[in-house]
């Protein structure tokens, strides 16, 4: 017993360092936003918010082990039975479930509701357990772009579909175009408004572009004969080949000035102070007034080329090449360590 | 080619290369040998441009390093200590992104791509992203990203480590070959038969200071109790709780 709760503690601790969701979540752009300014209107999103964050959430703490590890550990096979069972009360949303089972047998909960939790819950636990990476075969297959960033944008798509903002944007734009299939009465300016929110759900990668390039990225640009606006443009390539098509349906242009305008500020934070991102994780913003600027500079390019004329890009567009141009040069520089 | 003079790194208060004068020629192959923290990667890095310089200069290629870096990295090969891969990226792909940003036609890269997947027992792991590599494939992936653009000068931070035999004779091979053909080749290694069997030029360095300089002919002993009598000595610690010893 003494060895299975000694092998228990440090798979909490293991655990609770390695569980930054919800820390990403709190300086995520998308999330700071909707908590302080859609609190009345966000119930929808929320849910979403909720859904999504479920998934990284919902992980089997028994991985933090390595096989070879737990294979070579002197523990019977009864410990390792009763490591297999007490494990998952390490991860907190099981305790989470357990109470939300206990609020739907007072009926303060729809069973069907806490099934369904429990069934997402459930099934993402046992599909982290299974050791393989699928989506990485089907990450080979991103379409190749003219010229020497071929590769670079390639790199640069692959890193943002595998951070939850993408999806958390996809699913908002498909529920944009399930409404617009249905010609469900929609309030004007529903396009621009989804708009904002599919750009601004992308908007926090921006402000870390070379967080899941790693310590070994960082050196690798500063090695190849590349100029540092050349690094960024194929990051922001990256970015835009992902926001544009998820505006589409919306309204297009509009989204490029929101994204645009994310790209230019997100420079300055992604350059002066690189953060490690996690895969699978909400990109962690630069902050909460960050966060809010970024919002509001975004909602103001979009709404001026939505609303008033698309002559409005093209400042914008001065703005985010001043600001690659400018943030490029600092990329150059030898770094300090 | 290579040329640095008075190179000094300080980070706060610990002078990790403390005032260091080396001359590499054309075509040499020069090892840096020291223990950990001995400060080899931090010049390898102040050599390639990675990390500023204290005081001192450097000259690589003809090329002031500071005042030309752009220049300098059109130049030289670097396998860096980090290897600096892109986990994305495959195998594949990160030779084709070197050889696309050196400006090599797509015929040239497939080409050398080949020659370099081939030697180094790559092609099998190509399609495989490096962050799926083993360390040996990583390794592997970045040396060959440092041969690819052929550049005058190659900057290895220990190469030779967690590669297989007969990989590490290919690498050796190579090295060997495009220093006849006039690359200068600088690496840092802590296998001391390797360094024997390649090394024009020998490097000590102990606590940011160099202690020995010189071709391996002129070393007045082995090479090894050289380095244990100059840089470090090795200590046995009896673990006497292993269990007694047998006669």
């Amino acid at each position: 017993m003494a060895r299975t709760r000694a092998i228990l503690k440090a798979l909490a601790v293991a655990y609770r360092r390695d569980q930054r969701s919800l820390e990403s979540v709190a300086g995520n752009n998308f999330f700071i936003v909707t908590a302080l300014l859609l609190r009345d209107a966000g119930g929808f999103i929320y849910l979403l918010i909720g859904l999504v964050l479920l998934f990284p959430l919902s992980t089997d703490p028994l991985r933090k082990i390595p096989a070879s590890r737990l294979a070579l550990w002197p523990i019977e096979t009864g410990e390792r039975r009763l490591l297999r069972l007490l494990s998952p009360w390490v991860n907190p949303v099981s305790w989470a479930i357990a109470g939300l089972g206990v609020w739907a047998a007072r009926g303060k909960l729809t069973f069907g509701l806490w099934g369904a939790v429990a069934g997402v819950f459930v099934a993402t636990f046992l599909l982290s357990d299974l050791r393989y990476t699928p989506g990485r075969a089907v990450w080979v297959r991103v379409p190749r772009f003219p010229g020497r960033w071929n590769q670079l944008i390639r790199k640069n798509l692959r890193e943002i579909v595998s951070t939850l903002d993408f999806y958390c944007a996809l699913l908002m734009s498909l529920g944009a175009l399930v409404c617009r299939a249905m010609r469900l009465p929609l309030p004007p300016q529903f396009s621009l408004a989804i708009t904002v929110l599919v750009v601004l759900a992308l908007s926090s990668y921006t402000q870390c572009l070379f967080g899941l390039d790693g310590a070994g990225g960082l050196a690798r640009y500063r090695l190849l004969p590349l100029r540092g606006w050349e690094v960024l443009a194929a990051k922001d390539v990256a970015f835009l080949v992902v926001a544009i098509p998820l505006t589409l349906p919306l309204a297009p242009l509009a989204g490029v000035a929101a994204a645009l305008t994310a790209l230019a500020m997100g420079h300055a934070p992604s350059v002066n102070r690189p953060r490690p991102q996690s895969r699978w994780r909400f990109s962690t913003g630069a902050g909460v007034v960050s966060g809010l600027l970024h919002a509001i500079f975004m909602a103001t390019a979009a709404s001026s080329v939505y609303l008033s004329s698309s002559l409005y890009l093209l400042p914008v567009m001065a703005v985010w090449a001043a600001s690659t141009w400018h943030f490029g040069r600092r990329l150059e520089a030898p770094a300090a360590e | 080619m290579i040329a640095a003079r008075n190179l000094t790194r300080r980070f706060v208060d610990f002078v990790a290369v403390n005032r260091i004068t080396l001359d590499i020629a054309k075509g040499a192959v020069c090892v840096l040998l020291g223990p950990n923290g001995a400060g080899k990667s931090t010049t390898l890095k102040m050599l390639t441009g990675l990390l500023p310089l204290t005081s001192g200069s450097i000259t690589v290629c003809g090329l002031d390093v500071t005042a030309n870096p752009r220049e300098l990295k059109r130049r030289i090969g670097v396998l860096p200590e980090d290897l600096g891969l892109f986990d994305d990226l495959t195998v594949d792909e990160h030779l084709l992104l070197t050889g696309a940003v050196y400006g090599l036609s797509k015929k040239e890269i497939r080409m050398r791509a080949g020659q370099l997947l081939h030697a180094l027992s790559l092609e099998h792991g190509r399609l495989t992203f490096a962050g799926a590599c083993s360390h040996g494939m990583r390794k592997k992936t970045a040396f060959a990203m440092a041969l690819l653009p052929s550049p005058q000068a190659l900057f290895l931070d220990e190469p030779f480590e967690a590669i297989d035999p007969v990989t590490s004779k290919i690498m050796r091979d190579l090295l060997v070959a495009a220093a006849r053909r006039g690359v200068t080749v600088f690496l840092t290694s802590h296998i001391l038969s390797v360094v024997d069997q390649i090394a024009t030029q020998v490097v000590m360095i102990r606590k940011g200071k160099i202690v020995w300089n010189s071709p391996p002919g002129d070393l007045p002993q082995s090479l090894e109790q050289h380095y244990f009598d100059l840089v470090e000595t090795p200590v046995v610690e009896e673990l006497k709780w292993l269990g007694p010893a047998r006669s």
